[in-house]
């Protein structure tokens, strides 16, 4: 349970990290918190040549509001969002996230960053950012780049990032007044990794809706064409025509060949839904949301 | 792994603030957080238990706030402030917390005791009040074996009671900078910084002593005929070539293992039997799984088992797998549909993170590019470039590891 050797460097600007990153010989890993990483270190899952610390960057630790946009740096963390010391836009739903995952000694390390890199297909982040349509920014020697978190996350812990590239700030689109949002998971065990995850947004009065089915073992599910999980029409009575036939046969569509796994999913999604209907909690939750 | 390199001292000059005293002292950097404070300054009170982040016997307090020593690594907290279960004697709270722990008898072999009175000093800071569930869900990541928790949450309860009717508030956490506790800005860059260890001569970095390791004759693991695989999963995929043409290549160990990214056989194959090793990585998780199958072919019945068993370089992480295929006709004529039933048995350390569900997931999409290798090759087109770039393959290694021979499959079915 003790890692293997590994050199380690704590770089103090993102420009001298970057060109590390580009040039170091060997495997290299970039490490936030080390929340995700740090088991894997420890397990001897992964053993790197070089472990690069990022927490040295101030830039790497701000958040900003740009327009109608939260702009969140990537070692920003779970307990930075669930306390409040970033802005909101979203009407507290970033921060009701946040304070469910894992444990409160994990979440004061664990970052926005490192999970969505670490892409665990069960992670928090992964399927409600995707909800929210939320961007990455990513940043190698040679240039910029954004992509939407869907496209970001590929597959099971596996990203869209370049070799020499990192992610460097996740771009949080502000929900606008009016829209709901529903985000439900189930873990047998609080902190756990959920074995189901339901995350929606839904503009009644457009009629437009993004819901996304996580926690499935790969990259998460974002429904296509979402009305039809409503009877084809999305309004203001939204809850009472989600069709728990419909999102079965969604995931009966996507492979999920057991039964009972869709059963699973398919009530959480409910629960999700039916979150989305009721008004936002006016508190934010201090600790644990089950 | 560590035996490759020459003995070399890269520990790292690591000063922090300790309960209280400064502390300067020199660590390796892979030395987490809490084998410095119990090896290095004797601090022992700062519980091991699973040294992954779950049971939470190695809480402490870094810059103020409770974290993880196991998953902190030295460099990581350098400058840090650092209180352990040793600094909090006269701290307020955890004095009152250890007097409700005593009265409720919220602790037996004192194990978790230690991380147990930071996470609930923490709680007893930041709730609002005494509730039962918030106080139950704020110690979920502390693990008890002996109590069963009942005493230690009424202790933290009657602790946080007490608080608030003397009339303190609960704090909000909010005054403090954004990032990682213990991440300190501003500490010298070149204080932490190590040397490299050599590059292996091989360049593509895969799991260092996998570079190392000759490819000699796969260890000798018995494969059991009645194996019991502990997971199951079944996939298909199809492929634009006749079934005959496609069983008939399935009988091609060398051909097979071609089209399957990350396998290299050692020695020659025999029809009945093939050892080789097979590089899978996903996110990154890289592993070499090296061992042998026995293959079983039932030509009229266009089918086939292939039963294999294989372990990681280190020996830590073995798994015992099995194929059993069938190629019939696909749905348009001239194309064939195999059908894959695979079952598999991992331990060690990769299966803590091989759930199943992963596990078809990565099946899936190795299937995939198996499924046009093969493709490519039963339509003449060249070999598919070496194995080495795609990010995606690991467990299924495992499970199929050994059998030179994937299969797996996507298609339309990813569970």
């Amino acid at each position: 349970m003790k890692p293997a050797r590994f050199a380690y460097e704590r770089p103090a600007d993102l420009s001298a990290l970057l060109d590390r990153l580009a040039s170091a010989e060997g495997s290299v890993k970039l490490m936030a918190g080390g929340q995700s990483l740090g088991p894997m270190l420890n397990l001897r899952l992964v053993e790197p040549d070089l472990v690069l610390d990022i927490t040295g960057i101030p830039e790497l630790r701000r958040a900003a509001i740009e327009g109608d946009t939260l702009v969140l740096g990537a070692c920003v963390t779970h307990a930075d969002i669930e306390d409040g010391r970033v802005p909101d836009l979203t009407g507290g739903a970033l921060a009701r996230v946040a304070a469910a995952i894992a444990y409160r000694p994990v979440r004061n390390r664990g970052t926005l960053g490192g999970s969505l890199v670490h892409a665990d297909p069960a992670a928090d982040w992964v399927t409600s950012l995707i909800a929210l349509g939320a961007e990455v920014e990513l940043a190698a020697r040679t240039g910029r780049r954004r992509l939407p978190v869907d496209a970001f996350v590929t597959g099971a812990l596996d990203v869209a990032l370049a070799p020499g590239e990192m992610l460097v700030s996740v771009r949080i689109p502000a929900l606008p007044p009016g829209t709901a949002w529903g985000y439900v998971k189930h873990c047998a065990k609080i902190g756990e990794f959920a074995h189901a995850i339901g995350a929606v947004r839904i503009e009644p009065a457009t009629g437009r809706a993004r819901v996304v089915i996580g926690a499935i073992e790969r990259a998460p599910l974002v429904v296509a064409e979402a009305a039809r999980l409503f009877g084809g029409r999305i309004g203001p009575d939204f809850a009472e025509r989600f069709d728990r036939a419909a999102a079965d046969g969604v995931l009966r569509e996507a492979g999920m060949t057991d039964a009972v796994d869709r059963h699973v999913h398919v009530t959480i999604l409910a629960r999700a839904v039916a979150q989305a209907a009721r008004p936002a909690p006016s508190t934010r939750p201090v600790s644990e949301a089950a | 792994m560590s035996t490759n390199a020459a003995p070399r001292d890269d520990r790292m000059p690591l000063a922090l603030t300790v309960n209280g005293r400064a502390v300067t002292l020199r660590a390796e950097p892979r030395m987490h957080l809490a084998d410095v404070l119990r090896e290095e300054l004797d601090l022992t009170g700062t519980h091991l238990g699973c040294e992954h982040g779950i049971c939470g016997a190695c809480t402490v307090l870094l810059d103020g706030e409770p974290a993880r020593a196991c998953l902190t690594v030295s460099g990581a907290c350098a400058g840090a402030d650092v209180t352990t279960i040793e600094g909090l004697d006269d701290d307020p709270i955890a004095g009152e917390l250890r007097a409700a722990f005593n009265r409720e008898h919220a602790l037996q072999c004192g194990y978790c005791t230690p991380g147990m009175l930071v996470a609930a000093r923490d709680l007893v800071l930041r709730l609002p009040d005494a509730d039962e569930r918030r106080i139950r869900a704020g110690l979920s990541g502390n693990l008890c074996r002996c109590t069963g928790y009942v005493g230690i949450v009424r202790a933290v309860r009657g602790v946080i009671a007490d608080r608030r009717a003397r009339g303190i508030a609960p704090t909000t956490g909010a005054q403090r900078g954004l990032g990682p506790v213990g991440a300190r800005l501003g500490t010298p860059a070149e204080a932490a910084r190590t040397p490299l260890r050599p590059v292996t001569a091989t360049g593509t970095n895969p799991a260092p002593e996998a570079a190392a390791a000759p490819e000699t004759a796969a260890p000798a693991l018995e494969i059991a005929d009645d194996f019991v695989p502990a997971h199951r999963f079944d996939q298909a995929f199809t492929v634009a070539h006749p079934p005959d043409a496609v069983f008939a290549l399935f009988g091609d160990v060398e051909a097979v293992a071609t089209c399957l990214p990350g396998a290299v056989l050692t020695g020659r194959p025999s029809p009945e039997m093939v050892e080789g090793a097979l590089q899978v990585r996903i996110g990154p998780i890289a592993a070499r799984f090296r061992g042998r199958a026995r293959i079983f072919r039932d030509a009229p019945a266009r089918s086939g088992r292939i039963l294999g068993a294989g372990s990681d370089a280190g020996g830590r992480s073995a798994t015992q797998g099995e194929i059993r295929y069938r190629v019939g006709p696909g749905e348009a004529p001239g194309t064939a549909k195999v059908d894959l039933a695979v079952g598999y048995t991992l331990k060690g350390p990769l299966a803590q993170f091989g759930r199943p569900g992963l596990v078809r997931d990565l099946a899936g999409r190795l299937g995939a590019e198996f499924a046009a290798n093969l493709e490519a090759r039963l339509s003449g087109a060249p070999a598919p470039p070496a194995a080495g770039l795609n990010p995606l393959r690991w467990l299924l290694a495992a499970l199929v590891a050994p059998l030179r021979r994937r299969l797996a499959a996507r298609g339309a079915r990813r569970p």
